[in-house]
């Protein structure tokens, strides 16, 4: 089937799903399957919509809408397509897991979950391949609300308040993308075809409007500091697989955006709208990943890591827009390259520690990582998947999360190289900001997988816990062999990708491997093999194994202690190093930065404060309005009524006095 | 990909790097001694001990898992990798594919998420304060770390560690003080990374009991005692590799590598001689002030970035 009809076919599916899902609502076993099946279907066919049009084939469909100025137009290209395959294959995934997941919800409207869902999978896919400013919103807009309905679930004060500030953000957000869009309308002589916007080439002080508001709109779909505040509110508030969409592709709409109308749409531009995004990406990666530290929820503490990872993202991004602006080809195809293959690991293991957290969460009943512990025992599959995810998101060789964090260094060193005296002054701040975020990630993420499976447990939950279903299983088990895969098949995956980044540029292919090794473009004097790094980690470990074993026969087996060291004293569980004092160094030394988010939080209270005075003034201002207006007429009303009423007195005598009255009158006009 | 013979190398300058390791943290030892002016042990001593503790028994705490009882083995395995990748008794890398700043920094990365894990898995509260203050230093002394090499590598033109120290030694440096700067802000980093004193923080024996390897005995205790020192002379390597190549071979001949070995030997006593000159006139750092200590090298790496950008 041509790509497009495969695309067709994968929302059609969706949307049955979606249906069958709502309509099967009253069986909540069979609302899960439909749900479930339906959309790995769904899944199975946007991979191939998406996958067959990666090597830079661009398929378009025209269909006459009911509007004459909104022709309905999709358009799969490399970019949209790579997206496509991203949403799809963690749908597909996701559609697994909540096999079994979703009937910890039993009883709280399944079939409900399974529609939004769906629908949320459908739009996000429609949403990459508009080609219309119209539709674009439009399906821009349904993703949000199906979101927003998955993020108030739950439907406690928690869930409703978080589901609020998303539903507020995410409309002030869409404010700024339609006026972005108005602009470019208006620049294209009224059409809203992107086809025309890109033809349309408006004037310079134009085009940053433009491409500001754009920024600033789908930036805080993308969670970007200082907009990011509803993020690690909604996303934890939101079911484990919803959560892990959101996490995963969601937000990654928001870069897409920014790529869409920054590079696609307006064509570059100048340099300061990558130095703008670079900004942006290192305050975003630095700021969330020190916020994430401190988090004892786990997963408001992933929520806030993905606030992070789309800072990497952005520095990408940034990068390989300043050398689209200088037109130095190296630089933008290497700086995109990177950003893309980071949003497809990002998806890959962010989605694997968002269904952890869930699969954890579904057999604690808490989101608490101080109540948990020890939970490699008792739940083994879980926890080495979430330590793969761990060691991923972590950006530690040989797995995926290294490879796009060694490819956003090598842009930024090239870009170090480059002409301008800008990017020579910038770049390099940004790799240092990118070390200290790596570093942070690692104390993280050790914290994050110590203080949930390692140790002893910390409560009665975490000592009886066991081994989740088999579907939770295997999703994550897909996602966790997905990070080792795109780590080692590095030298197959970055050419393809790095394509990707070209046809979206209109650029050269630059040469991404060699052999078993990836390097960044020909002309570089280094090169990375993650296989090797494998191989000859696994090899030489086998050198310690074999000196061990020659001295067994001279030892005792291994015993178990009946308690660790603690000085004399009975050790207990509270001895242990809980999530709040691992990070307390981190608090004491970056005190200041953690001072910006409580002056940040309180200018949020201050302003969901000045909403509800805003609530309280309207309540205030009605009976104003009745007293006035109201009141008076109904009072006027009500008298005209009363005089009325003394007319019917209910008196015979009256009535025909009433009638002959009106025969004189009559007869003196007849006179006249 | 490597040839055979650069790919022997590297495993052969591994191996000898595990071989000498116990030897370095002896002689380290014996100096410590003369300067304390006591006899101590023989430079052999910790050949002695690793053997003792092979045959005792492993005995573990009961919280353990499998992160406690592997972290012996990836820490062993992962600094033999590193070796493999740096350009020790040559001057270009053996393994190209390897010998990348960024993908030796996360290599550091790698052995303290395990190195750190291990505590946190043991379930003792001393390991645990240690796997923090481990991972702490990690983040203070990053951006120093790699802001160093950075400028080391924009004047070499390339973030391979044998093309920065072959640009280094032939003098293909267009300003000399960034270099310097540069290579004493490297050289202040990688003395945090040594773990002696007075930055012992994760594993001071006197505050914490020895950090994340409080729980350990026999074998799995003789393998971090021995990766320890490992490390310390991987990091002292890969300082060498980086700002002070001179000597080394710059071909594979079997004479060339004889000189670069001879070389290499004379660059680590010296450098050790050092260490140990500070390690026992000073006193342990207070954890809380670490920072400034850090800060003081950060300073000292944007320094060397200033002084490149106006090309002194």
């Amino acid at each position: 089937m041509a790509p497009i009809q495969l695309l067709l076919v994968s929302v059609a599916l969706s949307g049955l799903a979606a249906l069958g899902s709502l309509l099967a609502g009253r069986s909540e076993s069979s609302a899960i399957r439909i749900a479930g099946i339906g959309g790995l279907l769904a899944a199975v066919a946007g991979i191939l919509a998406g996958a067959s049009v990666l090597g830079g084939q661009v398929a378009v469909l025209d269909v006459p809408s009911p509007f004459p100025f909104a022709h309905f137009v999709l358009r799969l290209d490399p970019l949209s397509g790579l997206l496509l395959v991203v949403i799809s294959a963690l749908a597909a995934v996701v559609s697994i897991y909540s096999l079994a997941y979703v009937r910890e919800y039993g009883g709280r409207g399944v079939g409900a979950m399974g529609f939004f869902l769906n629908l949320f999978v459908a739009a996000m896919i429609l949403v990459v391949v508009a080609d219309n400013a119209l539709w674009f919103l439009v399906f821009f807009e349904m993703m949000t609300l199906a979101s927003y309905f998955l993020v108030i679930f739950d439907q406690d004060a928690e869930a409703v308040s978080a589901g609020f500030i998303y539903f507020l953000m995410a409309h002030a957000g869409s404010m700024a993308i339609m006026a972005a869009f108005f602009l470019m309308a208006n620049a294209a002589g009224g059409s809203f075809d992107f086809a025309a916007f890109r033809a349309a080439h408006p004037s310079e002080p134009v085009a940053s409007i433009v491409f500001v508001l754009a920024l600033l709109g789908f930036g805080t779909k993308a969670g970007m500091i200082p907009l990011h505040a509803w993020l690690p509110r909604a996303h934890p508030a939101a079911p484990s697989h919803a959560s892990a969409l959101m996490s995963g592709v969601m937000i990654k709409i928001g870069v897409f955006g920014i790529l869409k109308v920054g590079v696609d749409l307006l064509g570059g531009g100048v340099m300061w709208w990558g130095i703008l995004v670079l900004t942006f990406g290192v305050v975003t990666s630095v700021l969330a990943i020190i916020y994430a530290l401190a988090e004892r929820d786990i997963k408001r503490l992933l929520a806030y890591s993905s606030v992070e990872n789309i800072g990497i993202i952005l520095i990408g991004v940034g990068t390989g827009m300043i050398g689209l602006a200088v037109h130095q080809p190296l630089i933008a195809v290497l700086g995109l390259m990177a950003a893309l293959y980071h949003l497809l690991n990002h998806a890959v293991f962010k989605g694997l520690l968002f269904l952890g957290a869930g699969s954890v969460v579904y057999r604690m009943h808490t989101k608490d990582m101080e109540k948990m512990g020890g939970l490699a025992r008792t739940m083994p599959w879980t926890s080495l998947c979430f330590l793969l995810g761990a060691v991923a998101v972590a950006a530690i060789p040989p797995l995926n999360g290294f490879v796009s964090e060694w490819f956003t260094y090598q842009a930024l060193f090239a870009a170090a190289l480059g002409g301008t005296f800008l990017e020579q002054f910038a770049s390099p701040i940004a790799a240092t900001a990118l070390a200290v975020t790596g570093a942070l990630a690692v104390m993280c993420f050790v914290k994050a997988y110590g203080e949930i499976f390692s140790g002893a447990s910390r409560s009665r939950h975490a000592d009886q816990a066991h081994e989740v279903p088999a579907p939770m299983v295997v999703g994550m088990v897909v996602l966790a062999l997905g990070c080792v895969g795109l780590g080692l098949a590095a030298p197959v995956v970055a050419p393809v990708i790095g394509s990707i980044a070209a046809a979206t540029l209109h650029m050269p292919v630059v040469v991404f491997a060699n052999g078993a090794a990836v390097m960044p473009g020909e002309a570089a004097h280094t090169s990375l093999s993650t296989p090797l790094i494998a191989i000859l980690l696994i090899a030489l470990a086998v050198l310690p194994v074999l000196i061990s074993a020659t001295f067994k026969a001279a030892r005792a087996g291994a015993r178990r202690a009946a308690a660790p060291w603690a000085c004399g004293y009975l050790p207990d569980s509270h001895m242990a190093v809980s999530a709040n004092s691992f990070a307390q160094p981190i608090r004491m030394f970056f005190a200041p930065l953690y001072a910006i988010r409580r002056t940040a939080d309180t200018a949020s209270d201050h302003i969901a404060h000045g909403f509800g005075e805003l609530v309280a003034e309207t309540r205030r201002s009605e009976p104003l309005f009745d007293r006035a207006l109201v009141a008076p007429v109904a009072e006027a009303v009500g008298g005209i009524g009363h005089l009325l009423q003394r007319l019917q007195s209910g008196n015979f005598s009256t009535y025909c006095l009433y009638i002959v009255t009106a025969l004189l009158i009559l007869l003196l006009f007849t006179l006249r | 990909m490597p040839s055979l013979s650069q790919f022997l190398l590297a495993l052969v300058q591994a191996l000898l790097l595990f071989a000498a390791a116990p030897l370095l943290s002896g002689i380290l030892r014996v100096l410590r001694a003369k300067i304390h002016t006591r006899h101590g042990p023989g430079v052999l001593q910790d050949y002695r001990d690793i053997l003792k503790l092979m045959k005792r028994q492993d005995v573990r705490p009961p919280a353990a898992g499998f992160a406690f009882r592997l972290m012996p083995i990836i820490m062993v395995a992962t600094l033999l990798t590193i070796a493999t990748g740096l350009p020790i008794f040559t001057r270009a890398t053996p393994i190209a594919a390897l010998g990348d700043l960024v993908t030796i920094i996360y290599l550091f990365a790698l052995l303290r998420f395990f190195f750190s894990l291990a505590g946190l898995d043991s379930g003792s509260s001393f390991a645990g304060i240690g796997a923090s203050r481990e991972l702490t230093l990690g983040v203070l002394v990053e951006p120093m770390m790699l802001l160093s090499l950075f400028v080391a590598a924009l004047l070499a033109g390339s973030t391979n560690v044998g093309a920065i120290g072959a640009a280094i030694a032939a003098g293909h440096i267009r300003s000399v003080g960034a270099v310097v700067l540069a290579g004493v802000a490297f050289a202040f980093a990688a003395y945090f990374e040594l773990s002696k004193l007075p930055y012992d923080m994760a594993e001071a024996e006197q505050e914490l009991q020895e950090g994340p390897l409080t729980e350990y005995s026999g074998p799995s205790l003789a393998f971090i005692n021995w990766a320890m020192a490992l490390k310390q002379l991987v990091v002292i390597a890969f300082f060498l590799a980086v700002f002070l190549p001179f000597g080394s071979a710059t071909g594979l001949s079997l004479p060339a590598l004889a000189i670069g070995l001879l070389v290499f030997i004379l660059k680590v006593g010296l450098i050790i001689a050092l260490i140990s000159l500070v390690e026992n006139s000073v006193a342990r750092t207070r954890f809380r002030l670490t920072s400034q200590h850090t800060w003081l090298g950060v300073g000292i790496a944007s320094l060397a970035f200033v002084f490149y950008l106006a090309g002194l």
